[in-house]
């Protein structure tokens, strides 16, 4: 298979990446870890005629966890966040995301910042990340702007971002004690999977065990990765329990509007809602108990 | 202690440390001085009249060497089977699938030829597409094929016994339909060939071929060329399963650009074009009904069968025989009734892939004779043992088994799962079921009418005696083949296997059937264990007028001759070799007379030592029409036992373990028979839970690639247990059978059933998705809610 | 317009003129003529186009020929040691973890991986890391086999 011709650009600073990407605008792609450009170029879906790397940006590879807040860089591979001590201890489900996402071969190159930016419904960083309430920086040679990640997509491809800005980095705030989260993807087969649904789901517990804050979202059953406001209500302010949960999970299929398409129907997709969301809250309750 | 001394071992495969380093080349790795790339224009409708071809533009792209459509390649008809012989290399007047050939290009690189291709101009009328049996069958339906105006392209009806009688008789009937979807044969290296023809009017094709033989025939009469100036080669296959039996587009466009340019040709399938080209294992729509009697006595049997085929036959004329006659074993059935019907539809064609067209009907007949079994309140291994062949039973239709281990493998699966102590005992979500199954050992007859011998074999020692040089037209496409027949040779001569070297898949060696219907272990087996008798005959009547000592009191074993009586004196045999080595370091020093002297001996009186051996099986099976489908000199049975977890609220299926008993006669290899139940398990459960090729209705598939067509991963695939049955078939060298095919028989329904014991689900569709047994599970809900 | 990058490939340095719209396995198997490496599906699917890059196992037809400027690469043909098979590769063969080998070298590269990062993994652990590789003829089971043996010695 041929990739169509490009010019290729290497710059070697974020400076250096955004004036490139200010002159070339809407004629240039950045390229990451390639398991979504590279792709889509081959099956001619995209045929850019600029295409910028961002490999050889070394800001871009950064951890940095400090002060209850961890930001990470752009162009770490979701084998890195995966195995990543730090994220294990306090995004446990953002862990877990990355982990699940194609197989082993395709984590050593995809970038979270990758597949943020690809923007697809099904992806496997959004749920945990929207769930943790991250925001990410977008940088132009103007400057800077932070944004929420729950107003960051726009549609399925889609986002806020300009053509000339660049995500170079996502902000998490590390969330309390008494907290946890979970994410669930379900696949046909066990790995190498685009999720038929997933759901992440947040818990932080008060004082008396009942439940804080609430988030749930779900990926694959709408245009973008979606918020569950029918789920949260029912959550909050109650203690939690299975009971709990099945009615949150039941609210939470309510909220999606999957679509019928070649892997599998909308009902299906609804009836899962129902089924990931449960045991995501499960899973955050088992951590905001243990921790 | 074996009394063989290289067969029946775990011998490491001759071909695995070049295949192990990257040494192994395989067709994409060959490379050719001055060579083209060339490329295909394929249609983009599924049904179209062909208005106009205008490659003007194309022929005048820099770069660019030929375009060739069907009016410069000709229109000569072929296809795998004579019987139908219903395709051309480029469409004519219609184009009749989503991937049917248009036009080819050759030129200097890839890009060239690519764009050439998006120069070629081409008027289509576009016409109604038919993408289902139903459609196919439909009253006003277009044909796809003139010649076959109903779209049927083949019908089967065939009655033994009385089967409308025979139910009348029985306790308890049942009629049940089954539906399995298109599966691809997903080998992990796609099509490929290099065409070189030379400017002396001979033609070198290398193709990722799992038949040289028939290839060479077909490029051979398409391209009007004589047989003995077409040579095929296969490199290195990475996977065939079927559909890399037939020549493809690719084979005779490399070739003919090859003549007409003057330079060595290259072509590769993408993987999209490997789903496009297709030839793999059809849909098919089983309607059942079974009767059985109180004591669980399986009576009689009648099978509908309708095929989706695609737009031409391929395989297909076999595929519909196959889809009844594989149901005549391996239990006792005395009333057989089967009408079957393969459909022409606007999509790829669909051929042989393993286990052919026997899979699905197997799939369907054990669920059901699962859910009898039930109803009857007989344990389903006790319903199968119970009903079991044995060695020396006829079918029905006239199978002979000369071997038959079917009760042994039901046994053996029961014991190795633990069946008595879990069957009824486990949770819900959690199943356990069973299922059978057989397989030919090699298709009794050729696919096109022919007395020629099935596989014949050419050995050479080397001049030196201390190398047996075995030449087959047979194909080792990741089997083990090469390996077997070197381990035959080894242990006919009666040398070690470090001293058999095996040079196999050319046509210049000699005819061989090549790698299909599971044959090439008992056919070319049995061609190479003659072969080697015959020379170590031939060496052994040279040693005998040397030394005086008659024929039958030497043998040679371990690469020494031995001598039944006695010691005799040696040594004359000896100096002659040593004093023609002198300077080796390695001349034979042992207490015995080596192989090797005597070899060198024979040479120097003879000449070249050349022996040769043939197969044929000989007049097989009954004289009914389509008798010839199926039979085979032996017939390998299996049985399995899997575990399965369901996931109640997701219906998402694991397996969990699988038991896998398989009757090959007499293993050869022990390693390569395990490794094959292991391969045929793991395409037999993707295609129970993952595979499907998908199509929109435009004729377009929508998941022609890896990602979104599942194959089971080392995620997917459980730890298997394969236990090896040897029944010792008369008919097969050392008693050897085959196992390629037949291990792939019970591993859909051997799952069907798990899921059933777990879920308590019949599921009749497969793939057994997440989504269908999620409603299949609700469904019951409901019924059950209803009930209360 | 052509670009010319430096790339270690088994401990050898290579000078090279790329396309940028080249992929690195094209690189190894056309310019470099290292035809180990395979392709089965180029889309990142099916994991025979595995090599080692800069210590990861990552599926070469994903990767552009110019991001490897500067990169150390270990294809099949750096794995064994002259005459002397590598352990992993020794254990495909005796366990006949190898039948059509199309997969192998992927497979190959993947267990080694494996084994310099975790020396003694678990069954799990050995099918997670090779579960990119796509193999349509051994069904996993002597592959796992030959790894787990392997990390038993």
């Amino acid at each position: 298979m041929l990739l169509p011709k490009f010019e290729y650009h290497e710059p070697l600073t974020v400076d250096e990446a955004c004036r490139i990407m200010g002159e070339l605008g809407q004629s240039a792609k950045p390229l990451a870890g390639g398991t979504d450009l590279i792709v889509n170029m081959k099956k001619k879906v995209l045929s850019p005629s600029h295409v910028v790397s961002l490999s050889g940006i070394a800001d871009l590879k950064e951890l940095d966890s400090g002060n209850g807040t961890v930001k990470i860089g752009a162009c770490i591979t979701a084998s890195e966040i995966a195995q990543s001590e730090t994220i294990l201890k306090s995004f446990s489900a953002l862990s877990k995301g990355a982990g699940s996402l194609g197989s082993p071969l395709i984590r050593n190159l995809a970038t979270i910042a990758g597949n943020l930016v690809s923007a697809r419904p099904a992806a496997d960083f959004p749920p945990a990340l929207l769930a943790y309430d991250g925001q990410v920086v977008l940088m132009k040679s103007t400057g800077e702007r932070i944004v929420p990640l729950s107003d960051f997509f726009k549609g399925p491809g889609q986002t806020v971002m300009e053509p000339d800005e660049l995500l170079t980095q996502i902000i998490l705030q590390k969330p309390p004690a008494g907290s946890g989260a979970g994410f669930i993807k379900l696949g046909v087969r066990k790995t190498l999977e685009i999720s038929l649904t997933n759901a992440a789901a947040y818990l932080a517990l008060d004082q008396d065990g009942s439940i804080k804050t609430a988030r749930v979202f779900l990926g694959s059953v709408a245009p973008t990765p979606l918020r569950s406001p029918s789920a949260e209500k029912i959550l909050t302010g109650e203690k939690p329990d299975e009971a709990l949960f099945e009615k949150a999970g039941e609210a939470a299929a309510g909220d999606s509007k999957p679509i019928d398409d070649f892997r599998a129907s909308a009902e299906y997709k609804k009836a899962m809602v129902a089924v990931l969301t449960k045991r995501a809250l499960n899973m955050a309750f088992k951590e905001a108990n243990a921790g | 202690m074996s009394e063989y001394d290289v067969i029946n071992s775990r011998a490491p495969r001759l071909d695995a440390p070049d295949k192990a380093t990257g040494r192994a080349k395989y067709i994409d790795d060959l490379k050719m001085p001055n060579m083209l790339y060339g490329a295909l224009l394929q249609s983009p409708f599924a049904h179209a009249k062909i208005l106009n071809i205008d490659t003007s533009r194309a022929e005048k792209l820099p770069g660019v060497k030929r375009v060739i459509t069907a009016k410069d390649i000709g229109t000569v008809n072929y296809g795998i089977s004579p019987a139908r012989y219903d395709e051309t290399v480029f469409c004519t007047d219609k184009a009749r699938y989503v991937g049917d050939e248009i036009a080819a290009v050759a030129a200097t690189d890839l890009e060239t030829a690519h764009e050439a291709l998006s120069l070629i101009q081409v008027d289509y009328e576009e016409l109604p597409a038919i993408l289902s049996i139903e459609e196919a069958m439909a009253e006003g339906a277009p044909a796809i094929q003139d010649k076959f105006p109903n779209n049927i392209g083949a019908e089967v009806h065939q009655e033994f016994g009385d089967v409308d009688a025979a139910l009348k008789e029985c306790d308890l009937v049942r009629t049940d339909t089954f539906i399995n979807k298109r599966q691809d044969g997903a080998f992990i290296e796609p099509h490929g060939c290099v065409a070189d023809f030379d400017r002396s009017g001979y033609l070198t094709l290398h193709s990722s071929a799992q038949s040289p033989h028939y290839t060479m025939r077909n490029v051979a009469m398409v391209l009007g060329l004589p047989i003995g100036k077409v040579r095929v080669v296969k490199p290195y296959v990475g996977g065939g399963f079927g559909p890399k039996m037939e020549a493809t587009p690719m084979d005779y466009c490399a070739s003919f650009l090859s003549k007409v340019t003057g330079c060595p040709v290259k072509m590769n399938y993408t993987r999209e074009q490997v789903f496009l080209h297709s030839r793999a294992r059809h849909q098919f729509v089983h309607k059942l009904t079974t009767g059985v009697k109180k004591d669980g006595t399986i009576v009689a049997l009648a099978n509908e069968c309708h095929m989706d085929g695609g737009a031409y036959s391929s395989f297909g004329i076999a595929t519909v025989y196959y889809a009844g006659s594989l149901l005549g074993a391996p239990y006792r059935l005395k009333n057989m009734k089967y009408d079957g019907y393969r459909l022409f539809t606007n999509k790829p064609a669909c051929g042989a892939q393993r286990g052919h067209g026997g899979v699905a009907a197997r799939a369907a007949w054990e669920q059901q004779v699962d859910i009898l079994a039930e109803d009857l309140g007989i344990d389903p291994v006790e319903m199968r043992l119970r009903n079991s062949m044995e060695a020396g039973d006829v079918t029905c239709n006239d199978f002979n088994t000369s071997s038959f281990g079917m009760k042994e493998c039901i046994q053996a699966v029961a014991d190795g799962s633990d069946w008595k102590s879990k069957k009824g005992k486990l949770p819900e979500g959690k199943g356990i079921g069973v299922a059978t199954g057989f397989f030919v050992s090699g298709a009794g007859y050729p696919i096109y009418r022919s007395e020629t011998a099935h596989s014949t074999i050419t050995i050479k020692l080397s001049d030196d005696g201390g190398i047996v040089h075995v030449f087959s037209g047979s194909a080792e496409i990741g089997q083990g083949s090469d390996t077997t027949i070197g381990m035959i040779a080894a242990e006919a001569v009666g040398v070690p296997l470090s001293d058999v070297r095996v040079e196999s898949g050319d046509t210049d060696f000699g005819v061989d059937l090549g790698a299909y219907s599971s044959r090439q272990t008992l056919m070319t087996g049995h061609a190479t264990k003659d072969a080697a008798e015959n020379i170590k005959a031939q060496v052994l009547e040279v040693l005998s007028e040397e030394m005086g000592i008659p024929v039958e009191e030497m043998d040679v074993k371990r690469g020494l001759i031995v001598f039944k009586n006695g010691s005799p004196d040696f040594q004359k045999v000896r100096t002659i070799y040593v004093k023609e080595h002198r300077g080796f370091t390695d001349s034979p020093k042992e207490g015995s007379l080596t192989f090797k002297e005597a070899a060198r001996l024979a040479y120097l009186r003879k000449g070249n030592i050349v022996g040769t051996g043939k197969y044929s099986p000989g007049e097989l099976g009954g004289k009914f029409k389509g008798a010839t489908v199926g039979t085979s000199p032996a017939y390998g049975p299996s049985a399995q036992v899997v575990e399965v977890s369901v996931d109640m609220e997701t219906g998402q299926v694991t397996v969990d373990n699988m038991n896998d008993a398989h009757d090959c006669g007499f293993a050869i290899n022990k390693t390569s028979v395990e490794a094959q139940m292991e391969g045929s398990l793991s395409m037999g459960l993707g295609e129970a839970l993952y595979e499907e090729v998908k199509f929109d209705d435009k004729g377009n598939i929508l998941n022609a690639n890896l990602g979104e067509y599942k194959l089971a991963t080392a995620l997917d695939m459980p730890p298997v247990n394969a236990i090896i049955v040897e029944s010792n078939e008369p008919a097969g060298p050392y008693g050897a059978k085959e196992v390629g095919e037949g291990a792939i028989m019970p591993t859909i329904p051997a799952i069907l059933n798990a899921v059933y014991d777990a879920a308590g689900v019949r599921v009749w569709e497969l793939p057994l998705t997440p989504e269908r047994v999620y409603k299949a599970i609700k469904e019951k809900e409901a019924k059950e809610k209803e009930k209360k | 317009m052509k670009k010319l990058i430096s790339v270690n490939i088994n401990d050898k340095e290579y000078e090279v003129a790329v396309s940028p719209n080249q992929t690195l396995v094209d690189l190894i198997r056309n310019d470099l003529e290292l035809t180990g490496t395979k392709k089965g599906c180029e889309l990142g699917d099916c994991g025979s186009c595995t090599v080692i890059m800069d210590g990861k196992p990552v599926n070469s037809c994903l990767v552009l020929a110019v991001q490897a400027n500067g990169k150390k690469i270990t294809t099949i043909e750096g794995v064994a040691n002259g005459e002397k098979l590598h352990p992993v590769q020794e254990a495909f063969v005796e366990h006949g973890a190898i039948q059509c080998g199309f997969c192998s070298p992927g497979m190959i590269l993947s267990g080694k991986s494996l084994l310099e990062s975790n020396p003694k993994p678990t069954e799990l652990e050995i099918r997670t890391a090779i579960s990119g590789n796509l193999c349509r003829c051994t069904g996993y089971q002597k592959i796992v086999e030959a790894i787990k043996d392997v990390s038993e010695k």
